[in-house]
């Protein structure tokens, strides 16, 4: 059932729909429908702490009136369905609230879920994306027994976690269908969270506890989130609100040493007009080495790490209209690694990052559906990396970077009549690199502007349409649009499709910066910056040769990246307790940017710029069945097919240019002209990825069982036969299957939770995976403890 | 429409195969849990060993130059020059200005290790501009590019071939033209020995000799795993025919 829920679009949608109400005694409504918006009669809604239970009538509805402003939960019961929980502030509104249930699951999620409301500070659902959304909940990020997002996300279908070795050693992303890290723009709470290397986003910086959901958007989604959400977003939603006074301390222990530990604290304040939630979590693990057969021991391919993160969260309503919020996080890791290939070849590696984010958001309600917010957002981030060599005493690398970004935004929502839902919004950020002495180019300054619109002219139609313009002061402006259809076919059957456009804008490095490395001596020259550069060497006589043409064609010409994205499928629930989702996905990246070699000099041996490769295509198929077999026992399996190709190295091959002309099998000594065919795709990606899970509740027990078996098909490692493309003479990580399993036993009415872990059981390892340890037992025990 | 139609079969077929997949590994997840283990590893390493042939394996170049090579504040020294001589498979270090004139514009050495990494390499040869050999004493020698596997090459050129030959320096083969022996990745910054380069070479005292190079990674990896992976240690091998014929076959008899 918690693939069913992530393959969902909407696993439950609040929408706010504020009436302007004189009456001092308030009214709260609403509707409850399944997942294909039909309404669901006779179910138990209970308003806690009041204790009021209404049954919905055959239109789904429920209402609570004479009620006071303040927080509130609704408890929804249905035997065919998921029970749901649902928290929100009651202002001097009447409120009407809709809520979605999933079908008939067993009742294993029934203490679990809550379902609480998804928009407390951003007010742009993900949805608007057209896109596929998939939801990852609290209660499924608890059952896997995951300490670290990144060991979260690469369970999902479609997504890998991917070691960029080009990158250095520390050097860890997120892949989704087939967009590399770079592409993918990570946010906290609807922020964005800072702190790449070369493009990759390192997800084991975040632990999950205090994860209330995440929401995986696949494809572009520039519509929502402006430059960098090219190929897809991933949006981390932490814990808010608080209903009463508990508290929750969780300890695990295991393999590596890995130690994860964690406090959280809740409580309302002021008559439940405010609640604050704090969080603090340590984390440790001692890496591991899956290189063995060229690394002695002591090495590590994944570093030892350990990371602390605090989080807190406030929000008060101030007025009958006004609620502020405050976010605040810190984090910080420190790691030390070492790589000995030999006694005198003994490298420390080390690591030291620090991350802040602070969000201010203030929430008004006006009248006539109007809703209007307002968000500021600081977020630092530094990081300091070396390598030295111990014997020789000597650097082998050095990097210091920080950065500040600065966000303000005006966001609305306005409902100006039943099925039309539009938000809006408009603002600005302001990127600050640390180091200002290089160039006065090295802040980034953004101004954007959206609009999306969800309609439904019919019953059985939903529509969605976004516009999103962002200008920069180091690129031109750019318009992302995207649009979105769903459509009952029938009753069971939903039809889905959406298309969207999103971009990425070149960097400072690309245009900008003049770099030279010394030891392998060749120079990159930033593309507004090459007509100088060249002819500052060609005055000295430094240059031996140069494309005259294509550095013609070539400067001032560098385009955005592009992207399209595209999807369409069905959701099909031909029996309540059988649920399956298809749909094909197709995205098209133009103008990627890359390095290109133009000329040669007489000291420096090779000359290179960036210029924009034509295009590349993800393209595939995704698939997820979930079933439930019995009250208490549900399989679901998950597929994606995917075949990521650069068009650009097809016609490379086609037009016969070197060094693309070659195929070489060092092991089969096959060598001739390359064809088309020889082409495998993009390294990372496998053509086959699917997982299968199970989950069984033992009642008497009160335990249950989560087995998941992550399946990835062979993927490309390493180009090394010097084609510059990947073909089956290069290096590949073999099929394999990863096995995961936990249990967890609870006690004492569910205030104290074992949890047993076992992740990797069949010990897969390969020293092209340097981020999958070997076999890894955890196990713990968390405690809640509750103010009645 | 033809081909997107086809397109379509081969997906449909694709996804069946991975169902296939899915089962036979919900049957042995179910059986026996250790069978699934691991897929097999499709990466197997070629022999070099070919019972003729010299194999030297992880000879080390300047290592001190390249880990001091890129960082800020360092000095930059260049990379020290070594040779290699065939016959007593002996590393000779030009360290300094006695060492250049003990060596340089002698017979003694076959191949100069040049340039960054070492990597850009030469026949030792007194007419060719900028060979370390340059001016001295070892005349007639020449290179020819066989873009063959090593084991592929069973005879030397003819020394018309040689005699014509303008290979001087051997490194980044950086166009289609070079007679280099490696490319550098901008993407990856590695650098991946070209497979089916085999240099014939014509040595001093007129044998005949054929050369290819390996790896410049400590250890020979297939693949490097890390950016800061040891370099220069170069594995090669050679086959020098002793009895003055251009038989270059170094495979089993």
């Amino acid at each position: 059932m918690y693939q069913q829920n992530k393959q969902h679009v909407l696993t439950l949608l609040v929408l706010w729909f504020p009436i302007f109400s004189l009456a001092q005694d308030l009214q709260m409504s609403g509707f409850v429908r399944d997942s294909l918006d039909r309404p669901v009669a006779q179910a138990t809604v209970t308003l806690v702490p009041d204790n009021q239970v209404y049954k919905t009538n055959d239109q789904g509805y429920f209402e609570f009136s004479r009620l006071y402003e303040g927080t509130y939960r609704l408890d929804i019961h249905h035997v065919r369905y998921v029970s749901e929980q649902v928290t929100l502030n009651l202002t001097d509104h009447d409120t009407t609230v809709y809520i979605r249930l999933q079908e008939s699951r067993s009742s294993i999620e029934q203490v679990e879920v809550y379902g609480k409301i998804t928009a407390v500070d951003n007010l742009i659902p993900a949805e608007s994306a057209a896109m596929p959304v998939q939801v990852i909940t609290r209660r499924e990020i608890e059952l896997m027994g995951s300490r670290r997002l990144d060991e979260v996300m690469k369970e999902q279908t479609g997504v890998a976690v991917v070691n960029d070795i080009s990158a250095g050693s520390r050097a860890v992303g997120v892949q989704i269908q087939g967009f590399s890290s770079n592409y993918i723009m990570v946010l906290i709470d609807g922020q964005p969270i800072l702190g790449r290397n070369n493009g990759n986003f390192d997800l084991s910086r975040i632990s999950v506890t205090n994860i209330e959901r995440i929401e995986i958007i696949k494809g572009a989604s520039s519509c929502l989130y402006g430059s960098d959400a090219l190929g897809g977003a991933i949006n981390i939603i932490t814990r808010h609100g608080a209903i009463m006074q508990q508290a929750q301390a969780s300890l695990m222990y295991g393999t590596l040493h890995t130690l994860d530990a964690t406090i959280e604290g809740e409580a309302p304040f002021a008559n439940q007009r405010g609640s604050v939630v704090v969080s603090g979590n340590y984390y440790r693990t001692d890496g591991f080495n899956t290189d063995d057969r060229y690394l002695s021991s002591g090495s590590t391919t994944f570093p030892p790490y350990e990371n602390y993160s605090f989080q807190g969260r406030l929000r008060y309503r101030i007025s009958k209209d006004g609620t502020l919020g405050l976010t605040t996080r810190y984090a910080s890791r420190n790691s030390k690694m070492y790589n000995v290939w030999a006694e005198d070849l003994r490298l420390e590696d080390g690591q030291q990052d620090r991350d802040i984010n602070i969000g201010f958001n203030y929430d008004h309600h006006f009248a006539k559906g109007l809703r209007m917010m307002t968000r500021y957002y600081l977020t630092r981030f530094h990081t300091a990396l070396y390598a030295e060599w111990l014997s020789q005493g000597v650097l082998a690398g050095e990097e210091e970077f920080g950065q500040y970004n600065h966000r303000l935004e005006q966001q609305f929502a306005y409902n100006p009549i039943r099925n039309l839902k539009l938000t809006a919004g408009l603002g600005g950020s302001m990127e600050v690199m640390d180091n200002q002495d290089l160039d006065d180019k090295r802040s980034l300054q953004t101004a954007f502007a959206y609009l999306q619109t969800e309609w439904r002219p019919v019953d059985r139609i939903l529509t969605t349409v976004g516009l999103r313009y962002d200008q920069t002061n180091v690129y031109l402006g750019r318009m992302s649009p995207s649009l979105g259809l769903q459509y009952h076919l029938r009753e069971n059957l939903l039809l889905k499709a959406g298309t969207g456009a999103g971009f990425k804008a070149p960097d400072y490095k690309m245009r900008y910066q003049v770099f030279f490395n010394p030891s392998a001596n060749y120079l990159v020259v930033g593309n507004d910056r090459l007509a100088e550069v060249i002819d500052g060497l060609d005055s000295t006589g430094e240059l031996s040769y140069v494309n005259s043409y294509m550095i013609n064609q070539l400067v001032g010409n560098l385009q955005a990246e592009k992207s399209w994205s595209n999807n369409i499928g069905f959701t099909w629930t031909p029996i309540p307790t059988l649920q399956t989702e298809a749909s094909v996905f197709y995205h098209r990246i133009n103008n990627q940017i890359n390095s290109v070699n133009i000329g040669t000099g007489t000291t420096v041996s090779q000359i290179y710029t960036y210029r924009n490769l034509p295009k590349a295509v993800n393209k595939g198929a995704e698939l997820a069945v979930s079933y439930q077999a019995t009250r208490d026992l549900q399989l679901s399996l998950g597929y994606q097919y995917l075949v990521a190709k650069d068009l650009g190295v097809l016609d490379s091959i086609r037009a016969g240019n070197y060094p693309y002309n070659q195929y070489n099998n060092a092991v089969t000594g096959e060598y001739r002209q390359s064809r088309p065919s020889d082409y495998w795709g993009i390294e990372d990606r496998s053509r086959h990825m699917a997982n299968l899970k199970l989950l069984y509740m033992y009642r008497p027990w009160q335990t249950s069982i989560n087995i998941r078996a992550n399946i990835r098909g062979k993927y490309p490692f390493q180009e090394t036969n010097g084609n510059q493309f990947i073909d089956d003479g290069d290096k590949f990580v073999p099929e394999h299957t990863l096995l995961n399993i936990t249990v967890e036993k609870a006690l004492w009415n569910r205030r104290l939770t074992l949890r047993l872990v076992a992740d990797n059981v069949l010990g897969f390892m390969h020293r092209y995976m340097l981020g999958q340890p070997g076999r890894v037992i955890l196990g713990g025990l968390s405690y809640r403890w509750m103010k009645e | 429409m033809h081909t997107k139609h086809m397109n379509t079969l081969k997906i449909i077929i694709n996804e069946c195969r991975n169902f296939i997949l899915l089962g036979k590994i919900s049957l042995g997840l179910a059986l026996t849990l250790p069978m699934a283990s691991c897929g097999k590893d499709d990466n197997s390493r070629p022999l070099y060993e070919d019972g003729k042939s010299n194999v030297i394996y992880d000879l080390a170049g300047d290592t001190e130059a390249s880990m001091a090579g890129d960082v800020e504040g360092k000095e930059y020294r260049p990379f020290n020059i070594f040779l290699f001589r065939f016959h007593d498979q002996r590393q000779i270090w030009i360290k300094n200005a006695n060492d250049s004139a003990q060596w340089l514009k002698t017979k003694d050495w076959d191949l100069a290790f040049t340039g960054p990494y070492n990597s850009e390499l030469f026949v030792n040869n007194a007419y060719h501009e900028f060979n370390p050999g340059y001016g001295g004493e070892t005349e007639n020698t020449a290179v020819v590019l066989l873009r063959q596997p090593y084991e592929a090459v069973v005879e030397a050129p003819s020394d018309e071939e040689f005699d014509t030959s303008e290979v001087n320096k051997i490194g980044w083969a950086a166009t289609e033209s070079s007679p280099g022996w490696f490319r550098y990745s901008l993407q990856t910054h590695i650098m991946q020995a070209l497979p089916n380069r085999t240099y014939a070479i014509r040595l001093p005292d007129g044998k005949y000799a054929k050369l290819q190079l390996i790896n410049a990674y400590k250890g020979n990896p297939e693949a490097v795993t890390n950016m800061n992976w040891p370099a220069p240690y170069y594995t090669f091998r050679y086959y020098v025919q002793q009895d003055g014929s251009k038989n270059l076959n170094t495979r089993e008899p």
